[in-house]
């Protein structure tokens, strides 16, 4: 049986690089495809379902971390989770983060000793996955290991002093200006440039980014869930489990049942 | 260095100038000593020949005290033996100071001079000792003067040492960021180097001349602080170069120099700051890319320089880079060199992206 690997990286020559050089170390893979961009990468994950991502950190529509993150999010099926592996250039911030993480990571010009060393361990986590019977209960898998990976990597939405986070909502509606008090919001979802605003009774929309609505809220009270939810906790009533893993939510008040990432997923865990 | 500090730094006053400053208050102290031993004595009188008398007594003992000071001790913290010879100086010039000063004022005021041996009486002898008091009180005072200016002016001088050091730290500072190339620029470029060198070695060697283009430029720029228009395009289309190989069809540009201009003489690097904004924040993380446009023209006297992007456009800067450091940069050397004679703007271009038109004095040989 072939490997599949999938390259996500915006400078060509790199990305054809890249490809050569595995495949001089590792005869037995096959290259799928190859990604232009963190937008493309997401698709044609989801499309090619390869087993091992390499994933470039800056690249145009959206970071390798977000690609990463939104694939978890996305990913369903049988299918497991593809290895990842980032690729950064020189960036002592980056760098230092990802042996924090310890996340797998090659750094740009690639070396082949050292891509040597990656492609080793891809092998052994292949074969542990090809063979069910050595894979232990407790193995979290590649998802789980992006996952604890992706917790450390990306960045912490900042928190607002008290005397800076948001008291009521004002949303227009019309002609007139709603004012939503932030505790009756059930959850606000990034809908494009908008975030709609869910109350039992009535939505809204308002222009503001999540990400910037996010630091003005009460961090123990609302708490994000997905790259495009934030929940109100005081209004999930229950958390519910698939066979694969995948949580959703059961709110008060309304019949929306949003999908929890794997990255939040430890919020709904039991006590 | 040292060189620059002296010319900042006023010389010391001369010894006649802090003689002369400090005069007034000898006079001032004369006349208070007049209106004192007019009220002791109780005949108002004599007032104004007391006042003569006394101001001239007080203006010989000033100088003569002073004079020997400036002239002898003339040294900040003084030792025991210092102050010995001051008390000396001081017990030597009363007894001289008030003949001298008594026969001045006679000479003025038309009384008879008192000659030597009828000078000495009981009443005058006290009057000397009343001088060398009074003398004493003053000469302190005058120290006590001088040196509060002293430390005024080595404060200033402080100060302005302070200033100069900070004013060269900045441009020193503005030197190695003018020589900064970014790491992460380098090392891709370098990635893509390594990359080419394996699958057309000819293109390889044509980005390593790019890069060397560039990399010469950008390290000459920190030495030398001005250039010629046709320099500073030749860096940035080496730049460009680089640029171009590492994104592939996403990035397309184009350089306008009129042939009137090449020789116009500008700051060094002055644009590579704007053209690597307009493909670090517009066109690098745009997924369709674009087309950078790099223009230049004289308007009245004024050299304009524009780059024009078709990028994300302001507003869309991530903070990844910390966006605007090189448009302040560029906005406070336009600032330090020009004044009010140059300016920086950014305005959003249409249909998209941004338009940084930088305008300042054209300077042609």
């Amino acid at each position: 049986m072939t490997i599949r690997a999938l390259i996500a990286e915006d400078e060509p020559i790199l990305a054809a690089t890249l490809a050569m050089t595995l495949q001089g170390l590792w005869p037995g893979l096959e290259i799928v495809g190859s990604a232009p961009n963190g937008v493309a990468a997401v698709e044609q994950g989801l499309l090619l379902r390869p087993d091992i991502l390499f994933l470039d950190i800056r690249m145009p529509g959206q970071t390798g971390l977000e690609a990463a993150e939104e694939l978890a999010e996305r990913w369903d099926g049988p299918q497991p989770f593809p290895h990842i592996v980032f690729v950064t250039a020189f960036d002592d911030y980056a760098v230092q983060a990802f042996e924090h993480a310890a996340a797998d990571y090659v750094l740009k010009p690639v070396s082949a000793a050292r891509l040597g060393k990656t492609v080793e361990r891809l092998r052994a986590l292949v074969e542990a996955r090809q063979q069910p019977a050595t894979l232990q209960l407790a193995d979290p898998g590649a998802l789980g290991s992006l996952v604890s990976q992706l917790q450390a990597l990306l960045p912490a939405a900042p928190v607002a002093p008290m005397a800076q986070r948001l008291a009521t909502i004002r949303a227009a509606v019309g002609n007139t200006v709603r004012m939503i008090p932030v505790g009756d919001v059930v959850f606000f979802q990034a809908v494009d440039k908008y975030v709609n605003v869910a109350t039992p009774d009535a939505e809204a929309l308002i222009r503001v980014p999540l990400k910037d609505l996010l630091p003005q809220l009460d961090p123990l009270q609302f708490r994000q869930v997905s790259r495009s939810m934030v929940v109100n906790m005081a209004c999930v009533s229950s958390a519910g489990r698939d066979d694969f893993g995948k949580v959703t939510l059961t709110l008060r008040g309304r019949p929306d049942r949003p999908k929890v990432s794997p990255v939040y997923a430890h919020l709904f865990r039991q006590m | 260095m040292s060189s620059v500090l002296s010319s900042f730094i006023p010389a010391p006053r001369s010894r006649a100038r802090r003689l002369l400053a400090d005069l007034p208050l000898a006079v001032a102290v004369g006349a208070l000593l007049a209106v004192v031993i007019t009220v002791v004595v109780g005949r108002p009188e004599v007032f104004f020949e007391n006042l003569i008398v006394s101001v001239l007594i007080g203006v010989a003992a000033y100088v003569l005290i002073n004079g020997g000071r400036l002239l002898f001790l003339d040294y900040p913290d003084w030792g025991p033996r210092g102050w010995a010879c001051f008390l000396a100086l001081v017990f030597m010039v009363a007894p001289l100071a008030h003949p001298l000063g008594l026969h001045v004022a006679s000479l003025i005021l038309g009384f008879p001079t008192p000659t030597l041996d009828s000078y000495f009486t009981v009443r005058r002898a006290s009057m000397v000792l009343f001088t060398l008091i009074g003398t004493g009180l003053m000469t302190l005072l005058v120290m006590n003067r001088e040196h509060l200016r002293r430390t005024r002016e080595e404060h200033a001088a402080q100060r302005l040492r302070a200033e100069v050091v900070e004013r060269q730290a900045l441009q020193a500072q503005l030197r190695l960021m003018q020589a900064q190339i970014e790491p992460h620029m380098l090392f891709n470029t370098l990635a893509n180097l390594q990359g080419l060198i394996a699958i057309d070695p000819a293109r390889a060697g044509t980005m390593l001349d790019g890069l060397i283009q560039y990399l010469r430029a950008t390290l000459n720029a920190s030495r030398s602080e001005n250039t010629t228009l046709e320099h500073e395009f030749a860096a940035m289309q080496a730049y460009l170069g680089l640029m171009g190989v590492r994104m592939g069809e996403r990035l397309a540009y184009r350089l306008a120099l009129p042939p009137g201009l090449r020789s116009a003489r500008l700051p060094s690097m002055l644009l590579q700051p704007l053209v690597e904004n307009a493909i670090v924040h517009g066109l690098e993380p745009k997924i369709d890319g674009g087309e950078i446009v790099i223009d230049a023209a004289s308007e009245q006297g004024a050299l304009v320089i524009t780059v024009c992007d078709t990028g994300l456009g302001l507003g869309h800067t991530d903070g990844q880079c910390g966006g605007g450091v090189g448009v302040s940069t560029t906005r406070e050397r336009l600032a330090a060199l020009y004044g009010a004679g140059a300016s920086l703007t950014l305005t959003p271009a249409q249909p998209c992206g941004t338009l940084a038109r930088l305008t300042l004095p054209l300077d042609t040989p």
